[in-house]
Formats: structure tokens, sequence, C-alpha cells
């Protein structure tokens, strides 16, 4: 990914706090965005993602805290006179205008007033970005929901904001459409260069478009980083857990071994793991290792730790196999098998014993949430 | 003292008065424009759990329709009269005899007695919408007791149709402490309303009395029908409507509260005016003006006819008709009456205005009625 | 059971019930608006327009109801719309069920008795004598064309505040978010969002109130003293008291006619200014 935090910051929120009478929404923020950049709020619903979005849009105002745009303080200023843009997650757009008037509508609120071919011609030109060149003089009602998507876009973009705000705007479309409209997304924001903030409960969807992931959990930010520090390091068990899946096991430290660290599981098997922290021999931790990062056998592989574990469950998923594992000690595993190493497991099915294999280096210790 | 001897004391009677003061917020006109009075009778007649259960239902029914104006019974008569037979009156209130004949005319009335005003039985007899009465079940009623000019239009072509329920007449009442002079004439009363009193005259909503006391500025007859002294009338009141501050009979509450201070006006009211408030002076006009005889009489459409003799014959009861007087304070022409009414009410020169005055006063005649002329004029000045 | 027979029995209780009540009595009164006054007063057959050449007589009537109708409408509208936007827009959630329902308590009296408490409220010992405690001077309201007015919007305040209510309510609020964001000012938003989205509300509401004050009779008679006559004041005359029911029937008719025609009218304005969308309810 090309963006770089070092660079110049766009927005920033400096210890925000925002509390909805007992409810605490957002819990002291700290957060810079940078100029261009494609951020994701990611979290599931309630933990704050929204919240943080709408106060940079001007719709909340901060109960503690700063936020600043461009250097500065915004947080009396109300949304109107704010340099950044919205599209709202069921687009909200004006039914009583054409595609065309709804996308003018930012243009003819500025004052000095803008010449009116000028408008037209923005407006033209924010449709055919969008690919909406001739739906000008429809209504709303007459736009299927994925044009509706991107006259909202449209509307947004036409102001040339600052900053772009992204409500969940692929919710309401089906997956095809929505796949197609990420990637529009994506090529839009290389073109204009504006700093786009998604909020998503998708990470599927922040993953595959973010430069950064800011996971929320409960009002607070659970983690920053881009989508591989997410998924290879995640920082805590909650991030293991919402980012990708992860089998989450607990185990003892015996000793450091430079960033790795040989830990016993409750198995008694040792296996070599990261260790992102240091950690002193025997503390007890949690530690994390993918579905895909196990492997399968029908018998054990020298130098490995054998660990047997019965076949509760096998989910074809196309390209991989599902395995649901039950270990007297370590309670379920999840292996992901791609198709092709399936062969190496004739004959096997559930209510059979199989052999896990825990590659040294795979699996993480992660830190306290 | 010696009040032993009357049926009703002077401290009852004042009493009576006061309520009948305070119950006089609804009124002939009001009830009548509103259409409630209507409206109540055809609920009533059209839910039957509505109708109340009497007794001795089986000889009489058990109800009987009164069509009637506001404020001109004694609620106890009815509670009495039922109690008495079993049958229990419903009662409609109207605003005109106008109105009465429309609804008659119409049809489908239900009503089992009524009581027009004198100059109107004739177009009823002549309508056929009136029932000539069998005095055999009327045994209350004395023709002998009446004074004949109070009694005569019950009779039409020699066959009775109605028998007598209240005279009075229509004078004028005023606001004495916004008059120089008392008025005596209607001449002063039209011409005061365009000068000093402008904007503070009040006439009927009627078109017997209004076009009536307007033809009695000219010296013309009250009941004139005569196109040319009509005209003249229009144009008087024409010139008057912009001075005027209401055309309505709903005139109590504007004299009382100050807003207006003279109008057209029925004795009993006047009467209950003066006696709240003693600076609203009555009087009538010397150049002519109305008096006027109310009846009791039953439609030929009279669903429960046995019930409506009864009723009437209650109703002209002296006894009842008595207390009857005494609550809603309009003169009775029943000498029998007359004998169980306190000294003071008779002399009152209100109710009982002196012989000359009364003898320049015209009974309102039936042409007045059914005049097409009469009509359209009260309803041009009305809409001008 | 076919579809056609089907949809006639469910169609057969209305269209009974609207020939009995509406077309009937209409058929009537313009057969007898072709007829006379019978001597004595009534109805008597015969095919003239006479009595839609007399209409001339009661232009005063026609001029009264053509100017305090519309007049009472806008006067209503301007009371209504702040007053529905309060209770929709602004009022606390948890206080505006009781709000409601005082906008409504009024209701539960006769218009008969509240009419009456006008008739003291604007009466000589009512307003009039406080303005001229406050040095005013001799001001009468009471049966004048305001003190009609007064009574109208009074009366039909509510017919007026709840059709704006509920299409103030039903307002998506994201929709004011986005213009927020797209950079126009709250009243900016009202003028160009909420205002022409409340059209629906304000058309019905218009309209309720128009069709009422057109047939209206009981308040002019009440605050008016007669003075200031409707058409439909002339028309109780005319049934009532002169008993002409041929002229009368041609008054009928002619008001159903005017009133059709300025429905229409202002139906088509409002389709004009942009109103008329596919979810606009009632066009």
């Amino acid at each position: 990914m090309a963006y770089a935090t070092q660079g110049e910051t766009i927005a920033e929120f400096v210890n925000t706090t925002k509390r909805f009478g007992r409810v605490l929404a957002a819990d002291r923020l700290n957060l810079k965005i940078g100029k261009g950049e494609f951020l994701s709020f990611l979290g599931p619903s309630g933990c704050g993602k929204t919240t943080a979005l709408r106060m940079l849009a001007g719709f909340e105002a901060p109960t503690e805290g700063r936020i600043l745009i461009d250097g500065q303080e915004v947080g009396a200023e109300p949304a109107y006179r704010r340099p950044v843009n919205m599209v709202f997650q069921h687009y909200a757009l004006f039914p009583h205008m054409t595609v065309a008037e709804n996308v003018g509508y930012g243009l003819r609120q500025r004052r000095p007033r803008l010449a009116k071919e000028d408008i037209a011609a923005r407006v033209t030109r924010a449709l055919d970005t969008v690919r909406l060149g001739d739906f000008g003089p429809r209504r709303i009602w007459e736009m299927s929901g994925g044009q509706q998507q991107r006259v909202a876009l449209a509307r947004a973009i036409v102001n040339e904001p600052k900053i772009l705000l992204l409500d969940e705007p692929m919710a309401a479309l089906d997956a095809k459409l929505r796949g197609e409209m990420q990637t529009e997304l994506l090529s839009l924001q290389r073109k204009l260069g504006i700093t786009f903030i998604l909020v998503t409960h998708d990470q599927q969807e922040a993953l595959s478009m973010s430069d950064r992931i800011c996971l929320m959990g409960k009002g607070r930010i659970a983690q920053i980083g881009t989508p591989r520090e997410l998924y290879d390091r995640p920082a805590n068990r909650y991030v293991a857990d919402f980012v990708g899946r992860a089998n989450i096991l607990t185990g003892t430290v015996i000793r450091n071994i430079g960033e790795h660290a040989l830990v016993r599981l409750a198995s008694n098997h040792d296996v070599v793991v990261e260790a992102p922290h240091p950690v002193s021999p025997g503390a007890k931790v949690d530690l994390a290792i993918r579905p895909e990062a196990l492997r399968l056998a029908t018998a054990p592989q020298p130098g490995l730790p054998d660990i047997v574990a019965k076949l509760c469950r096998m989910t074809f998923l196309g390209e991989h196999v599902e395995y649901l594992l039950s270990h007297p000690a370590l309670g379920q595993l999840q292996v992901m098998v791609p198709r092709q190493a399936e062969r190496a497991l004739p004959g096997v099915d559930t209510g059979h014993e199989v052999h896990i294999l825990w590659d040294q280096g795979n699996g993480l210790i992660l830190g306290q949430d | 003292m010696q009040d032993d001897n009357a049926p009703i004391s002077r401290r009852k009677f004042a009493e009576e008065l006061e309520r009948y003061r305070k119950g006089s917020v609804s009124r002939r006109h009001f009830l009548g424009v509103t259409g409630l009075g209507t409206a109540m009778a055809v609920m009533a007649g059209a839910m039957p759990m509505m109708r109340p259960r009497g007794a001795h239902a089986a000889e009489l029914g058990d109800r009987a329709v009164l069509a009637t104006w506001p404020n001109y019974h004694d609620p106890e008569s009815f509670a009495a009269f039922q109690k008495a037979t079993g049958v229990a009156t419903q009662v409609n209130v109207f605003g005109s005899n106008e109105e009465m004949l429309a609804k008659l005319q119409a049809g489908g009335s239900g009503w089992d007695v009524f009581v027009p005003t004198n100059y109107t039985i004739t177009t009823y007899v002549e309508a056929d919408l009136i029932e000539p009465l069998d005095l055999s079940k009327l045994p209350n009623y004395d023709p002998a007791a009446f004074e004949a000019r109070f009694a005569d239009a019950g009779t039409v072509d020699g066959k009775l149709y109605a028998v007598p329920k209240n005279w009075g007449t229509t004078g004028m009442a005023w606001d004495s402490t916004k008059a120089k002079a008392p008025f005596t004439s209607w001449k002063e009363f039209f011409d005061i309303t365009m000068t000093d009193f402008s904007g503070r005259t009040m006439v009927h909503d009627y078109q017997l009395t209004t076009i009536g006391n307007a033809l009695k500025y000219y010296g013309y007859s009250f009941n004139s029908v005569d196109p040319k002294e009509l005209a003249d009338a229009e144009n008087l009141l024409l010139q008057v409507k912009p001075h005027l501050f209401a055309i309505s009979s709903d005139y109590q509450p504007p004299m009382r509260n100050g807003d207006a201070w003279l109008t057209m006006c029925w004795t009993g009211e006047g009467k209950q005016m003066n006696r709240d408030m003693p600076e609203i002076h009555f009087a009538l006009g010397k150049d002519g003006g109305e008096i006027w005889s109310d009846y009791y009489a039953i439609p030929k459409s009279a669903p429960h006819r046995e019930a409506a003799y009864a009723l009437i014959n209650f109703l002209i009861d002296p006894q009842v008709n008595a207390r009857e007087a005494t609550a809603h304070g309009f003169p009775v022409a029943d000498s029998r009456v007359n004998a169980l009414l306190p000294k003071d009410v008779l002399e009152d020169p209100i109710l009982y205005p002196a012989a000359d005055l009364l003898n320049a006063q015209e009974f309102g005649a039936a042409a007045t009625l059914t005049d097409p002329n009469r009509a359209e004029l009260m309803a041009r000045f009305k809409s001008a | 059971m076919t579809k056609g027979r089907a949809r006639w029995l469910l169609l057969g209780p209305a269209g009974l019930w609207y020939a009995a009540l509406l077309v009937l009595p209409l058929a009537v009164v313009l057969v007898y608006s072709l007829g006379e006054r019978a001597p004595a007063g009534g109805y008597a057959p015969a095919l003239t327009l006479a009595q839609y050449a007399n209409l001339g007589s009661r232009w005063a009537a026609f001029q009264n109801t053509l100017l305090l109708a519309p007049a009472g409408t806008l006067a209503a509208l301007l009371i209504a719309y702040p007053l529905a936007y309060f209770l929709a827009v602004r009022a606390n959630p948890r206080w505006r069920t009781l709000l409601l329902v005082l906008v409504i308590v009024p209701f539960w009296t006769s218009i008969l008795i509240r009419s009456y408490a006008w008739i003291f409220l604007l009466g000589g010992r009512g307003i009039p004598a406080l303005l001229s405690d406050l040095g005013l001077g001799d001001i009468r309201l009471i049966n004048t064309p305001f003190a009609v007015l007064v009574g109208i919007v009074y009366g039909y305040l509510p017919l007026m505040v709840f059709p704006i209510y509920v299409s103030l309510e039903k307002l998506d609020k994201r929709l004011l978010e986005a213009s927020s964001d797209l950079g126009a000012a709250p009243w900016r938003s009202f003028l160009q969002v909420t205002l022409p989205l409340s059209l629906p509300g304000v058309a019905t509401g218009s309209m309720l109130v128009f069709i009422l004050l057109m047939g209206e009779y009981l308040i002019p008679q009440m605050l008016g003293g007669g003075k200031v006559f409707f058409v439909g004041n002339a028309l109780v005359d005319l049934f009532l008291q002169s008993r002409n029911w041929a002229f009368g029937s041609a008054m009928a008719v002619t008001l159903v006619a005017i009133m059709l025609v300025t429905v229409t009218l202002y139906m088509r304005f409002l389709r004009r200014i942009g109103a008329a969308r596919d979810d606009t309810g009632l066009m």
C-alpha cells in the first residue's frame, strides 16, 4: 500500500469523547488521518464507529476532546460549514428532486453563488464520473438501488470535499453489486485523491479497500493498522477474533527465542510462536493461530508436536474445506485445508482421529484486551 | 305582606325569575338556527333505546313530541305529566314560525304538539297540516275564561284548531344610561340607529317584526304586503344595515354586556333584562308594532294523537299553567290562571302595558307568513 | 366465484352509499334548481333558469364566502404550520402525544359552545375592553369579518395541523442531515427540503379546511351577527325562512360548481409547483 503514515494529516481526533446520556459512545479517541488516505472504521454495531464519523461530519458534537480538520478545530462548527461530505447509509437522496438536482444541491448552497452553467457542467462531470451521464433528468424513484448509491456518491464528490465520509454505503446492495461498487470506489479514490473514511461492519470490505483500518469496540479504538497488520499481528483477543478467523488458545511461556517464544499448550504440547511483545517465562498467555496456518495429516510429522484430535465436521467452501476438530484439552479447533491439500487425507471422515501439524513460528502471542 | 293567599310567594317568584334569567342563555333564535333542537328530535326518534318508558304506556303510548319555543316551559311540568300518565315529553325548540312551517311542509316532523303563533294558523289549515281539536278530550279548556282577541285565531271557519298558550308584545329595549330620552316609537328607533346609536342596535332575524317595524317607520301597516310600501321598508333597512350591531334574535347577551344598546325585544325577555338590570328599559312603539298570541295545536301527522291531547289538557290546567307562567314570565290570557298569579305580576307595566298603547299594536296577519315578497325582502336585507 | 363478481361485491356497499347519499341528493337539488317557489313556500315543478338569473341578488354572500374561505384557509395554514412543525420536529417525543391530544381537546366540545366563548371574548367586555384599557380606543371586534375569521381559524385549526404534522413527522430526518452536510444552513434546509416535502400535508389540510369553509354557516351566524353572510347562511334562510327551495337549490348547485372549479385549479397549481409525486397521498 502506497500510503505512508508520516504524510500530511487531514483530520485528527484528540481525546475525543462522546456521551449520550449515560452511554459512552466514543471513549478518548486519538487518531490522525492522512491526506489521501482510505481509512475504515470497522467494528460491530454499537462500537462507536458511526459516532466517530458523525462527529467528523458535524452531526454530533464531542462531549470532551477535540476534532481537527485540516488543522482547524471544528468541534463547534455545524455540518454545513465543514469541508466534508457524506454518502449516507440509505443514500438520503431528496425525493422531490431529479438526479441532477440532487447532485447540484451542494453547489447551489455556495455563497457567493456559482454560475448556473458552471453548476450544470460540474454536475454533468460528476454524473459521468459515476457512469450516470444520461440520468440527470430522472426522478430518484426511477433509479435502482445501485444507481441511487452512485447518485449519492456523485452528490458528495461534486463538492470536492477534503474528506469523503461513507457510512456503510454498500450495506443495502447485493453481494455482486457490492463487489463492483468496492472496485469503483477504490478507483474513484485513486483518481480524485480525496481522503475517504469508510464506516463498515464488513471486515472483508475493510480489508480489501482500506489503506488503514481503525478497529473499534465498545467506544474505543482496539487497533489501528494496515489490513495486513491487523490480520497478521492482531493486538489482542478482540482483534484476532473480529478480523478473520482464529483459534484462540491459552498457554504458558517456557522461554523466549528472539522475537519468538516457546509456549506450552494446555495439552502439554510445546509450540514456537511469534511474540510481538517481550514475555517472561512462566507467564500465562493467549495465543492465536489462523485456521489456514494449521495443517492436517493422517500421521505425525517428526519435529512437530503430535496433536491428535477428532474430526467433528467438514464444510465444503469451494476453494477450501473447513475442518472442525475437537481435542480433549484444547477444545474446538478450526483448520482450513486447500482443495489440493485434501488429497493428503484419503478416507478421512467425521469421527476419525487426525494429526494437527503446527509449523514452527506460526501463531502469535496476543496482548491484553 | 299578605302573601299567604297567593299560590306562590314573592320570594319564590323572584327565585323563579332568577332561574329563568340564568337559563336564558339559550334562546329561541339561537337554538333554532343552530338546528340543535331538530338534531335532538331526529336522534331521539331514531333510537328506540332513548325513548323513556312509562307505567301507563298502554293507553297513551310512552311519549309525546312537543315543538315549541325555547324557555317557554317549566321542565317540572313535563316530569309531573310523565308521573301522571307515563308519557315522556320530548321538547324540540325552534327559531321562527317560518321554520316550523318549513318543517311541517317537508313532512315527517314526528311532532305531536306544536306552538304556532296566531297569524300562522290559517295557513296550516289551508295546507291541511293541522288537526281540528276534539274538545271532549280537552276538559281543561274553558273558552269563556279567555279574552277573545287572544283566543280568536284558534278558530278557523267555525272549527277550533288551537287553544291559547301565552300572549305578548314586541317592543324595544334599550340601555337608558346611553339614551338622552326614552324611546317611544319605531321612527325614533331607526333614526337613532343611524346617528347616536350607530353600531349599537339589533333587529330581529325574523321577517315579521323587522319588516313590520320598518313599515311602522313610515306609518304603514305592520302587516303590509303592498309592494311599494315594502320597497320603502327595504330602503330603510338597507340604509340602516351598516349601522346595526347585529341582525339576530339572540339579543340578550350583547344587551347585557353592553355591546348593544338598543334592540327589538319580546315582552318576557324585556322583563327579564329589566329585572336584572334596571337600567334596561322596555317600551312599545306608540306608532304601533306587534301583539301576539301563541297557541297549542296538533299536526295532522301527529304519531301519538292521544298523548298530544293529554299533554295539551295537562298544560292548560290552571294550576299547571300558573306554574308555567311563573317559570317563563310571559302573560297568560286565561282568567282562571291570572286569578292564581300575584298582583304585582299582573300590574307590571312591561308585561301588561296600558290599554291605549296595547290598542295601537297589530296582530300579525296570515299574508305576511306566505308572502314571497316579504320573505325575499328579508333574505335580501340579510345578504346585502 | 369470479374475480369480477368479487370486485362488485366489494364495491357494492360503498357504491350504494355513494349513490344514495351523494348522487341522489345532488340530482334532486339539480332538478329543484330548475323549478319555482310554490305559492305558500316550498317547491313547484317547472323548467326555468329564472333561479339562476336571480343569483346576483345574493352576490354579497358569494363575495363573503369567496373572500373569507380562502383568507381563513390561509390564516389557518400560517398558524398551523409552525405549530405542526414544532410538534413534529422540535417537541420532546415524550410530550408529543400529550401535546397532540391538547390540540384535539377543543374538538371534544361542540363548536357551538366554543363559538359562544368567542362571542364573549370578542364582545365589548372581552378583548376590546382590554385594548381600551391599554389606550387603544373604541375597537369593535364582534360581528365583524375579523371575528368570523378568528372563529374560522380557531374552529378548523386542528384539521390543518394534523395533515401537516403527519407529513412532517414522516419526513426522513436524514434528508435534513444530508442537506446540512451539503452546505445548507438550517433555514435553507427548511425552504429546500422540509417545506417542499410537507406540501402534501399542506395540500390536504388546506383542501379540508377550504371545502368546509365554503359551506360554513354556524360561525358567520354566531360571530358575524347576521351581518357577515356566507352562502351557507343564505341557503339556510332560503330553505327555513323564505322557503324558496328552488332558489336555494340553484344557490347550492352554484356553490358546488364553484367548489369543484376552485379545488381543481388548486390541485393543478400544486402539481405545477412540483408537489405532485407518486407518493403525495391525496393528489
